[in-house]
């Protein structure tokens, strides 16, 4: 019972953040300078309304992944973190940051279900996003390892508190920190990447670096990669 | 010269369009602000609580054992529930609500300089 009241209230905390941000915006159409600026408030604020709307959208996704209620099928590992790079360039380069993608991966395929790795990768960057420096570029990266594919996202920001490193040794984490992880966040997407890893047998990780942090997971390959490869 | 530090920069733009954009600077965390405060000190400094790095705190700490800069009016803006009473020790005028305050309220903040 502690624990779902806590999910809620992480919850609750990481949603306030856009509302309050909307809110802004909204108050700045007034002030903007120029058709064109109000044009690009107008933008941010669909943006940043779709963002929290995916955000909802995966968290009643938690509820049917514990019902089992999705399905795991050969997933094309690269197109997947196409579309996200893509859905998320214009937010990078609003921000002035940057993310790059790296595929060494010969499994083109893992084993996974398409809309929750999706939501994997969208939190990764967007965790990546938020932790950066400006002008530092962020890179995704996808490469076998061990028979299994290994997807990465490194920043470089502050780096994850050791105690989150070690809670996330055993694969996945329990349940969103309650205080904020790194400052400004409850660790809410990675909680949700971590419970959709899991579903889908797929461990995720953190490798601390003195100027940031890497967040991985490794997909299994699907049994009939050879067929397709 | 106005700063705004907070990490997240879309909300510093909304603070720096109510004020007049040119007199304000934008820093997303603590140590470029301090890097930047000597050569062009800040009449009023708009600061966010929970920074990348370095926190509030320890910005004020900093800034606040410099004679030329612990003068300098903060107002804290964030979405954490704090009292203006516990941290006057710290140089803090005011404390916006990211949740509540307007461009009214941020404007009326020019008169602590």
């Amino acid at each position: 019972m502690t624990s779902e009241v806590d999910g809620v209230l992480v919850a609750a905390h990481e949603l306030k953040g856009p509302l309050a941000l909307l809110r802004q915006l909204a108050f700045s159409l007034e002030y903007a300078d120029s058709e064109r600026e109000r044009r690009e408030i107008g933008r941010e604020m669909i943006d940043i309304s779709e963002r929290a709307m995916k955000q909802i959208n995966d968290l009643t996704r938690l509820r049917s992944i514990e019902s089992g209620l999705f399905e795991i099928e050969p997933v094309a590992i690269r197109a997947v973190c196409n579309d996200v790079t893509s859905e998320l360039k214009d937010l990078f380069r609003a921000n002035h940051k940057n993310l790059e993608s790296d595929y060494h991966n010969r499994l083109r395929l893992v084993a996974g279900n398409r809309d929750l790795l999706h939501s994997v990768v969208y939190n990764f960057c967007l965790n990546a996003l938020h932790y950066s420096s400006q002008e530092t570029a962020s890179s995704l990266s996808v490469r076998d390892k061990n028979g299994r594919v290994r997807l990465e996202v490194r920043d470089y920001g502050p780096s994850l508190p050791a105690d989150v490193w070690r809670a996330m040794r055993q694969g996945y984490l329990e349940q969103p920190t309650s205080i904020a992880m790194r400052p400004g966040s409850s660790g809410l997407g990675l909680y949700i990447a971590s419970k959709f890893s899991k579903a889908m047998h797929a461990p995720v990780g953190a490798i601390r670096h003195r100027d940031g942090t890497s967040f991985y997971v490794e997909l299994p390959a699907p049994r009939q990669e050879n067929l397709f490869s | 010269m106005i700063y705004i530090i907070d990490d997240d920069y879309k909300m510093a733009e909304c603070i720096a369009r109510y004020l007049r954009p040119e007199e304000t600077k934008i820093f997303t965390n603590a140590i470029e602000a301090i890097e930047n405060i000597d050569d062009d000190a800040p009449k009023l400094i708009f600061l966010d609580v929970l920074l990348d790095g370095p926190d509030a705190f320890t910005f004020l700490n900093e800034i606040g054992s410099y004679e030329n800069t612990a003068k300098i009016p903060i107002v804290i803006i964030t979405s954490l529930n704090l009292k203006t009473r516990n941290l006057r020790a710290y140089g803090i005028k005011k404390i916006l609500s990211k949740e509540t305050l307007t461009p009214e309220d941020v404007k009326l903040c020019l008169k602590l300089i």
